[in-house]
């Protein structure tokens, strides 16, 4: 894999991250700059002590060429500087709204994922890691790479000789630091490990501290979390010691070059064979050199290991989008046909056949696990089938845009979302189109008129992070108000209500009432009393439909769902 | 966090400091080695300027056994460099790995005692965050910023000791020449256009954040109601706002980042001139340009000292507000225990005049001037609609939070009066949120009383309805939860939670009903199991279906913080009071139907 795959650049990203690379370089071919005057310099100060004399004159015009060396220096630095920052923003601009745009397209299954919101902190923060990594740490890291490269070329044409003795530390301390990498893994394993059990241990603490708590165990929990603790504390002082020292080593290692060169140099200088301006160019040399390699070094194994960065990013926008681009028939009715499905490798649904005529009502019911949820899913296209198909007003679905699905449809849900905005625009979000007196009205008929001009500042209350101050009758009502305003043909409808107090209770059936007027309605059913009226009742279980008909049938048949209805019956009555 | 009298708490370095405690001297000792360290990387530097002298001094003799002396003295000072360096690192590592593990223990140590209303409001995921972000930042802190940054200041500072010392009029222009150099980066600092950009650009950096969580958080809905594209339109303007600001921060800094490198990289065009003018004036020109040979290879040593500075300003910032984060948390309060605990003489629960408010706020009363008994062994449930208050009242009986007026009393005995630990053994709380340890399933249950046996635990598992299901689990009971391959279902992992507290056996259990419907079979099992765990017990319970309820031995009716009603559930009825309100609209919403004629427009 070549280095712009594993940044996950994009063309332009590529061609700004080669140009700020030689913008770079020039800054490092510019800082030489400095360092040859100064050599010159030297050369003309020495003379008078070695026999010649002083020329004044060329010691001004070489101040003259620093002054211009130092120009072109601020020159290049304010290039490069500008290259890199420009265009690393610029590329990560890009990367967030090619994310965002990849998410938009996303099946409606991936939102259902838990750690969803992580994901995506996550992401945001990798986009600004490599951000700091395209502008700050890669350009010049690799213009370091050739700078120093150049500089070795260029010493070996003065004296390959001394260039060796400067150099020849180079794959040494590279080899040690190569070499050790495994070691190095392991440490880091290790370490790792330590940390997730740590992390793991915390986590327990922290969301057990109820039960902990309650049942007296903090000692016992507490000494689980010490003993983690105290382990990651071990070994994390043996990893940054093991680090330590091949680090270390390996700088020894590279920065004893400079001993070599001197002996090597004293030696030839004796023996009359090199220039001794020469000799104190390599001298100063030494005391620079190193530096570009340290840097390397130290970022050897960040930059080995750069596609851990782009990982995460690279998983969410391989999730293939969703396809299908035909728009809905007029009608709604819909049809499932011999569906297989599974989440994983386990089919949930399985070989499953379902009708559901247009403006009829239908109703699933079964044992949580027993495919309901799933099929209203299936329904709704928040994934595809495995097997089998789906059509709606007589079209497959896979071949409809998701969005034209999703006009057909209105979900009210037991979790519902609200935005950081005002209560108005949280149910216009129905349809955006629709004019204010129409989201009064739809909010009216939904029985939110009465808590919402109770609110500080009526339907402009802006109801804060998810509407945290309201109750979760005031957010199903909410969620209501959106649906009647979207009016879409088909309701899907999940009644699983955690339990409301009462007076809300009734309030959202009522609303619920209006909504479902001349629609046609699925419906997950918990409290089998709901649902005697409907027209089709579907008893699921493990994946398959078992039973369907109308209540008065279903209990005739006195199969499953009359086992169901009694039991329910009974526990209704149940008292304390 | 302002308290009349109490010290200035203390901030940043200062409260790092403190953090780490007895490790103090071991920090310590790592900044002077550090400090020695850098001060060690100027050997080569005069190592080399010592061979140049020695060879152009003897030219075109050269003595060898005196350059190798000094090219030893250079190797010396390398490692020597290398060394200090490690020894540095390795001291402030084990100080930071030490302290980080001080803390997080003291950390957790402290929130077990604090109210435990405390978790409920804050919430696991920030005190997560706050141990595994906030405080790992300390460790970062110790081990490597403050070496460094003391190093950065103490080598600079013998640095221009030495330049000083040497020639003091060479001296003086290089350190004009570092002032110049900061005074260029400062001048980006100071200025009020630069200033607005970082406000602007924090704005903007925040708002991007924001943004990027509630679009993803909203996409569901959006797509739901097909307005993925307008939403996304929101999204990319506040990237494209970060970006604008983040560039003109950026480019804000365009002539003085690059003026700072050139100036640190050129310092010896400021000794040239003056140099130059010396030389042609000296009367020793020999030892003079000894002296300027001297400042031009030391000098560039400057540039790699002066750039670290500026690195490590930066982190200072940072590891304040992360303390702050920290110490937010350490300085709740812990609840207090008492000196001399009473033990209870009875299981009666009694609410004396009690008032409650969340933030000490007066006008913000969660519970007021509440009064009522429950008696041993009886059941008295709590009704009332969603902010009435009757939550409050079960998380005072456990002593989640200590009540801001009156008392609740145990026995008649003030419950802040009782050891926590005979607390915990007589009140059992079962909540709506289950949560369920790493561990088989046996511990799981056994937790509720740590040395009960194996047949205990299976009795209880079998009074909780769930020995079946456990039976049916691969290893049993020995089954590990969150291991691949086990999933409970939320019904499944209740019914354990309920074996945990019948096997706790407390004589008074406080109870939310708080029941989604789920599916039938499920439903009837909990029944079963809640009737087990409240046989003979004193029952506080609040209730959401009032047909469960219907027996209760007394019903309290919560409005708005007030107990309006108590009574009976026939009593009550026949008052036609509030209680009778909440019972009619319940009877019609059990009875609702959904289909036939209500879907015909």
């Amino acid at each position: 894999m070549n280095l712009k795959e594993k940044l996950y650049l994009s063309d332009k990203g590529w061609n700004d991250l080669k140009k700020a690379i030689i913008a770079c370089t020039l800054t490092n071919l510019a800082m030489l700059l400095p360092f040859g005057v100064t050599v010159m310099i030297f050369g003309e100060l020495i003379r008078p002590l070695t026999g010649g004399e002083l020329d004044t004159k060329k010691l001004w015009i070489l101040w003259g060429v620093g002054l211009v060396g130092a120009l072109l220096v601020f020159i290049a630095a304010k290039n490069d500087y500008r290259k890199t920052y420009i265009a690393s923003y610029q590329e990560s601009n890009a990367t967030r709204l090619r994310i965002a745009e990849h998410l938009r397209k996303l099946p409606m299954s991936f939102f259902n994922t838990k750690d969803l919101s992580e994901l995506t902190t996550n992401m945001m923060s990798d986009c600004s890691s490599m951000e700091s990594m395209l502008s700050s740490t890669i350009p010049p890291l690799i213009a370091n790479l050739i700078t120093v490269t150049l500089t070795c070329i260029m010493l070996a044409f003065f004296d390959i000789r001394l260039a060796l003795c400067l150099f020849c530390t180079v794959p040494l301390a590279f080899g040690v630091i190569l070499l050790s990498r495994r070691k190095q893994k392991q440490l880091f394993e290790t370490q790792n490990e330590a940390r997730l059990e740590a992390g793991g241990q915390v986590q327990e603490y922290l969301e057990g501290m109820k039960i902990i708590k309650s049942c007296g165990l903090d000692g016992a929990h507490f000494k689980k979390l010490d003993n983690a603790l105290q382990r990651l504390r071990k070994t994390s002082v043996k990893v940054e010691m093991g680090v330590g020292v091949f680090m270390s080593g390996a700088s020894m290692i590279l920065q004893a070059g400079m001993g070599i060169t001197v002996f090597v140099g004293t030696m030839l200088l004796i023996n009359g064979r090199i220039e001794l301006l020469t000799l104190l160019m390599f001298l100063l040399m030494s005391t620079k050199i190193y530096g570009p390699f340290l840097a390397v070094l130290s970022q050897l194994s960040s930059l080995l290991n750069l596609s851990v960065v782009t990982s995460r990013m690279r998983t969410l926008l391989s999730t293939p989008a969703m396809g299908g681009e035909g728009e809905a028939a007029s009608g709604c009715g819909i049809s499932m046909k011999h569906v297989t499905f599974g989440y994983d490798n386990e089919d949930v649904i399985k070989d499953m056949s379902i009708d559901i005529p247009e403006g009829s009502v239908t109703a699933l019911v079964g044992a949580s696990g027993s495919g309901k949820s799933t099929v209203s899913k299936l329904l709704a296209r928040f994934w595809d089938v495995n097997d089998g198909r789906i059509s709606l007003g007589g079209k497959d679905i896979r071949t409809l845009s998701p969005d034209s699905v999703m006009k057909k449809m209105s979900f009210v849900f037991q979790d519902v979302t609200l935005f950081n905005d005002t209560v108005f625009n949280n149910i216009k979000i129905g349809s955006p189109t629709a004019t204010d007196e129409q989201v009064y009205a739809a909010a009216r008929a939904a029985y939110c008129d009465e808590f919402v001009s109770a609110l500080p500042q009526g339907y402009d209350t802006v109801l804060g992070e998810n509407g945290g101050t309201l109750s979760g009758g005031e957010r199903q009502r909410i969620s209501i108000a959106r649906a009647l305003l979207k009016n879409a043909p088909v309701i899907m409808l999940d009644e699983a209500t955690a339990s409301l107090d009462p007076e809300n209770e009734v309030l959202i059936q009522k609303a619920l009432a209006r909504l479902v007027r001349g629609k046609t309605v699925i419906m997950i059913a918990h409290r089998l009393k709901t649902v005697v009226d409907s027209d089709n009742i579907i008893v699921l279980d493990d994946g398959k439909v078992r039973e369907q008909g109308t209540h008065p049938q279903l209990m005739e048949k006195n199969g499953i769902y009359r086992k169901l209805f009694d039991i329910q019956q009974k526990s209704m009555g149940w008292g304390v | 966090m302002s308290k009349a009298k109490a010290p200035k708490p203390k901030t940043g370095l200062a409260r790092c400091m403190e953090l780490a405690q007895d490790r103090k001297g071991l920090v310590y000792f790592s900044a002077v080695l550090s400090s020695l360290a850098a001060v060690a990387s100027f050997v080569p530097y005069i190592a080399v300027y010592l061979i140049v002298r020695e060879i152009v001094s003897g030219y075109p003799k050269v003595n060898g056994a005196e350059i190798w002396g000094y090219a030893w003295l250079a190797l010396i000072g390398i490692a020597a460099n290398i060394l200090l360096y490690f020894a540095a690192i390795f001291c402030s590592h084990i100080a930071a790995f030490g302290t980080l593990y001080e803390l997080k223990l003291k950390f957790a140590q402290h929130i077990t005692h604090i109210p435990l209303g405390y978790h409920l409001t804050i919430g696991s995921g920030r005190m997560r965050k706050i141990m595994d972000e906030n405080i790992e930042s300390v460790e970062g802190f110790i081990a490597h910023q403050f070496p460094d940054f003391v190093a950065s200041v103490t080598a600079p500072a013998v640095m221009v000791i030495l330049l000083l010392i040497a020639d003091w009029k060479f001296g003086l222009c290089t350190v004009v020449g570092i002032i110049l150099a900061f005074f260029v980066q400062f001048m980006g600092y100071g200025s009020k256009e630069m200033k607005d950009n970082m406000a602007n650009y924090q704005t903007a950096l925040e708002d991007m954040n924001n943004a990027s969580v509630e679009y993803v958080r909203g996409m569901p809905v959006v797509k739901a109601f097909g307005q993925s594209a307008g939403s996304f339109e929101k999204f990319s303007k506040s990237v494209k706002a970060y970006t604008e600001w983040v560039l003109k921060f950026s480019l804000g800094w365009q002539n003085c980042m690059p003026a700072f490198t050139t100036i640190i990289n050129n310092i010896y065009l400021l000794l040239v001139p003056f140099g130059i003018i010396r030389a042609m004036h000296t009367e020793d020109y020999r030892s003079f340009a000894m002296t300027f040979l001297f400042y031009l290879i030391f000098v560039p040593a400057a540039a790699g000292i002066l750039n670290k500075i500026m690195y490590v300003s930066e982190s200072f910032m940072q590891i304040d507000s992360n303390v702050a984060r920290m110490d937010e948390i350490l300085n709740i309060p812990v609840l207090p225990e008492t000196e001399r605990p009473v033990v209870p003489a009875s299981n009666d629960v009694t609410f004396e005049d009690v008032s409650f408010s969340y933030n000490g706020d007066a006008e913000n009363m969660a519970v007021i001037g509440v009064s009522f008994t429950a008696k041993a062994g009886t059941t008295t449930a709590i009704v009332g609609s969603s902010g009435s208050g009757k939550s409050t009242i079960a998380n005072l009986i456990s002593r989640f939070w200590d009540v801001t007026d009156g008392s609740v009393k145990i026995g008649g005995t003030d419950i802040r009066n009782i050891s926590q630990q005979e607390l915990t053994k007589r009140v059992s709380f079962v909540f709506q949120d289950i949560f369920l340890f790493k561990q088989s399933i046996f511990d799981n249950i056994r937790m509720g009383c740590p040395d009960a046996t194996k047949e205990q635990v299976i009795a209880a598992a079998k009074a909780a309805q769930c020995h079946d299901f456990i039976t049916k689990l691969p290893d049993g009971y020995d089954t590990v939860i969150g291991t691949k391959g086990v999933h409970l279902s939320g019904r499944e992992r209740q019914r354990i939670a309920i074996a945990r507290a019948i096997i706790k056996n407390s004589p008074i259990i406080v109870l939310d009903e708080a029941t989604a419907f789920s599916d039938p079979e499920n439903e009837y099992l909990i029944q079963k199991a809640f009737e087990k765990l409240m046989k003979d017990k004193t029952v506080i319970m609040i209730a959401h279906r009032l047909s469960t309820i219907k027996n209760a031995d007394k019903i309290i009716v919560m409005d708005k913080g007030h107990k309006t009603e108590e009574g009976r559930h026939s009593e009550l009825l026949a008052k036609g009071g509030r209680f009778a309100v909440l019972w009619a609209d319940y009877t019609s919403s059990m009875d609702w139907k959904l289909g036939g004629k209500a879907v015909q427009a």
